[in-house]
């Protein structure tokens, strides 16, 4: 007889053979999310003298289809934040959702007053903190998110935050994709805060837009619809329903893999 | 109140031989000599307003503000005990947070007061509690449009299925006054606390079942009954503390927002005006038919 | 005898709509010994009395830092004290870690006010047996808030509270149209004549038994005692032997 738990209730194996244990539930470790699952793509952004310019393209991908063509990852936080996400749009929307509540919150302590309310850089610390606190739990939001704003000094804000909770902070930055490809070039104009300083907004909105082009020639999973804002002082300009204007294909003829070039 | 001192009224969720709960009725009591609310259901709005009494000198002017926001489109003003007031704004904010968390979207205004009315409710079934020394005007705005769900992030297929259906009523004001006992209703014009049956005969002058009454128009009103509240115990100084809720098309685009500073002083200057006139005519015994502007 | 049945507990109404034991519990704040708050557009300044058990006890503190840009003067039970002052700290450490921002004082007025309610309103609790004064700097400015056991919290432009605290009020009250413009050194000055009229007639303010606590724009909230308050003991009541007088002495003796 054999007395373990597990045979408890279960047919004799002397009598009819052995059990097929593989559907008992067997201990495994709790998992969570292994992977994104629809997806937005590069969020590119640089500081100028009196602000932040920030840009994503408007597409949401399920793999390797473009799925949603009307996505918005630039989201407005008050009128001094603009929050651009990469990865994970359902992610996108928990977190939006979060801080759409943090500032119903802060709309009942202080909404008649701008002084007090959240800056950009409280934004990105409450946020790194999310991120941080869920990584350790081992159920990551997957998102690399861009906070682009005023900060409480009144200074440009630019930082970055990923899904391990890895903050970081530069003139200019760009996730995904566009790390690699639109980082160089921006960095060509701000190599550092210094640079910032000679930097007018439409030097940067031409920069930036000429980012989210090369990305749209190179990134398989980008689109030619974007978002861009312009976040200053003087408030947040957002456009979510932008072009990509003169595109030359040019470059592309001699590569393999373009256009009517399949092999 | 010949039960007093027999024993049933020692303890909330204990009922008399004949059936009342005293602790309930003594918690009626406090609210009584709170400050007068009044809240004014308005065709294209609500407004609220209260009369804030200054008990110092040393406290500092248009600070201490008593009238709260739940979400972005409701407000909320009690009489009675403040720190009860506090505490039926904290419940009333997480209800409302609550509510989105599930649905994604701004809890109606009935919703709310069906919320926090069970809540305070609560505190009269359970000896471990007192109930809630304040009665609480609710009003709010429910948007009267199709608004965006909360983490929305396109608009989604223009045509197919999921279309909505043409011209059906949606949202609009409304405004409703919470007791002790968590007893509710609905409101046209609602008034709490120490000046509330003047304000109420003032409110009922405005016809405003007809619905014809505008919020600008309203807030005038308001700022004239806690004006006339007031004249009971005319030797105490007040402030006055008032908010409204515009439709979409309004003023506040529906949000909750205190009233601004301009229309605000111009409506107490309209009511002291009123109120020079009223003297005037009981001087002359005539009756006040000209409450129309 | 009449015995008065609706003040055992915080949680029974008495027939008026009264809670008996919430204002048996303002009564502790004016067990305590004084302290005065001002504010003006600039600075924001806590003083208070310090009591001591007998002459070579050491005095007990009324005056508590709570974050760099804030802090609190208490006056009652100072063991209640001390757990509010607890929580306040760990709040205003949550906030700047998760904001990298200075807590608002108004926020955390509100919280302990919330806090104290909840003693109020539930079976098995008591009301704190203390009062408050908050003061410090935020993004907004100075402020200065008054904390009362029964979860009642004011801004106020000036205030006192704790034994024969009505006196330095009368002060406060006479002198309020000053506040506003005044400057630090003036603000400490008033404040420490405001605490010095609520004194018995046959104490004074010295060196041992004064606090003072200010804060403001640009300047963290900092605690001043002993010999670094002497030269403003020295400049306030140099010239004001008349001006003593003139306030009328109170004949009960509430202090000790």
């Amino acid at each position: 007889m054999n007395h373990f738990p597990q045979a408890w209730g279960r047919p004799r194996d002397d009598i009819y053979g052995h059990y097929n244990s593989s559907y008992l539930q067997t201990a495994n470790p709790t998992q969570h999310t292994q992977s994104p699952v629809v997806t937005g793509t590069s969020v590119v952004a640089i500081k100028y003298k009196d602000g932040v310019v920030i840009a994503a393209d408007n597409l949401a991908s399920y793999g390797s289809l473009a799925r949603f063509t009307d996505v918005k990852r630039l989201r407005k936080f008050n009128s001094s934040t603009v929050l651009g996400f990469g990865g994970d749009v359902s992610d996108m929307q928990y977190l939006d959702r979060l801080l759409n509540d943090l500032d119903v919150k802060e709309n009942y302590s202080h909404a008649d007053d701008e002084a007090s309310q959240l800056s950009a850089n409280n934004l990105h610390t409450y946020l790194s903190k999310v991120m941080y606190k869920r990584r350790t739990d081992f159920n990551p939001l997957w998102n690399h998110i861009l906070v682009a704003g005023i900060s409480s000094e009144s200074e440009p804000f630019l930082a970055s935050v990923d899904l391990l909770g890895t903050t970081f902070s530069s003139p200019s930055l760009a996730t995904g994709y566009g790390a690699h490809l639109a980082q160089p070039i921006m960095r060509k104009l701000v190599p550092d805060e210094e640079a910032v300083k000679g930097i007018s907004k439409e030097q940067a909105v031409d920069v930036v837009k000429e980012c989210m082009k090369v990305l749209f020639y190179r990134d398989a999973r980008s689109m030619d619809g974007y978002s861009i804002a312009v976040i200053s002082k003087e408030g947040i300009e957002i456009k979510e329903n932008e072009k990509l204007e003169n595109q030359s294909w040019q470059f592309a003829e001699r590569i393999r893999g373009y256009g009517t070039q399949v092999n | 109140m010949t039960s007093i001192g027999t024993g049933y009224d020692l303890s909330n969720s204990v009922f008399s031989p004949d059936g009342r709960n005293f602790q309930v009725e003594y918690a009626v009591k406090a609210v009584e000599n709170g400050g007068t609310a009044v809240g004014i259901r308005c065709k294209d709005g609500v407004v609220i307003a209260l009369e804030k009494l200054v008990t110092s000198k040393l406290m500092k002017p248009n600070a201490n503000k008593r009238i709260a926001t739940v979400d972005r489109h409701i407000g909320v003003v009690s009489s009675g005990l403040v720190p009860d007031g506090r505490h039926f704004v904290v419940r009333a904010r997480a209800e409302a947070a609550e509510w989105r968390k599930i649905y994604k979207a701004p809890i109606p205004v009935h919703s709310l007061a069906d919320r926090v009315g069970q809540y305070v409710q609560a505190h009269t079934l359970y000896s471990s509690v007192r109930p809630f020394g304040i009665t609480a005007i609710v009003g709010g705005w429910d948007s009267e449009t199709e608004v965006p769900v909360d983490g929305q992030v396109g608009s989604g297929p223009s045509t197919g299925a999921g279309g909505k259906k043409e011209g059906g009523k949606h949202g609009g004001p409304f405004l409703y006054m919470i007791e002790p006992s968590g007893l509710f209703w609905g409101y046209y014009g609602a008034a709490t606390g120490k000046g509330r049956q003047t304000a109420k005969s003032e409110l009922e002058k405005l016809d405003l079942a007809a619905g014809t009454l505008t919020l600008e128009q309203g807030v005038k009103e308001a700022a004239r009954i806690i004006y006339v509240a007031h004249e009971d115990s005319k030797d105490k100084e007040f402030e006055l503390e008032m908010t409204w809720i515009s439709s979409l098309s309004g003023p506040t685009k529906g949000r909750h927002e205190e009233v601004p500073k301009e229309i605000r002083e111009e409506a107490e200057r309209l009511a002291k005006k009123s109120l020079d006139d009223d003297d005037d005519d009981e001087e002359e015994e005539k009756k006040d038919d000209k409450m129309e502007e | 005898m009449f015995r008065n049945n609706y003040d055992n507990d915080a949680i029974t109404f008495s027939p008026q709509g009264r809670i008996f034991q919430v204002e048996y519990a303002q009564e502790a704040v004016k067990q305590g010994s004084v302290v005065v708050g001002i504010v003006s557009k600039t600075h924001v300044v806590l003083a208070a009395l310090k009591r001591n058990a007998e002459e070579l006890s050491s005095y007990q503190k009324k005056i508590i830092p709570i974050d760099s840009h804030y802090g609190i003067a208490l006056a009652g039970l100072a063991s209640d004290a001390r757990v509010l002052s607890n929580f306040m700290k760990q709040q205003s450490l949550a906030s700047r870690l998760n904001y990298d921002r200075a807590i608002p004082l108004a926020e955390i007025t509100q919280r302990i006010g919330d806090r104290a309610q909840k003693n109020t309103q539930e079976y098995g609790k008591r009301p704190y047996g203390v009062g408050l004064l908050i003061a410090g700097v935020d993004a907004r400015g100075p402020h200065l808030f008054e904390f009362q056991p029964s979860g009642v919290t004011q801004e106020m432009i000036a205030s006192g509270i704790g034994a024969r605290s009505q006196m330095a009020r009368t002060y406060l009250e006479r002198n309020l149209d000053q506040f506003e413009g005044s400057g630090r050194e003036e603000l400490v000055k008033h404040a420490l004549r405001a605490l010095k009229d609520s004194l018995s007639q046959d104490k004074e303010l010295t060196v041992d038994n004064t606090s003072i606590g200010i804060a403001g724009v640009g300047e963290d909230f900092k605690l001043y005692e002993g010999a670094e308050i002497s030269s403003w003991l020295e400049t306030t009541f140099e010239n004001k032997a008349d001006d003593e007088e003139t306030a009328a002495p109170e004949t009960m003796e509430v202090d000790s």
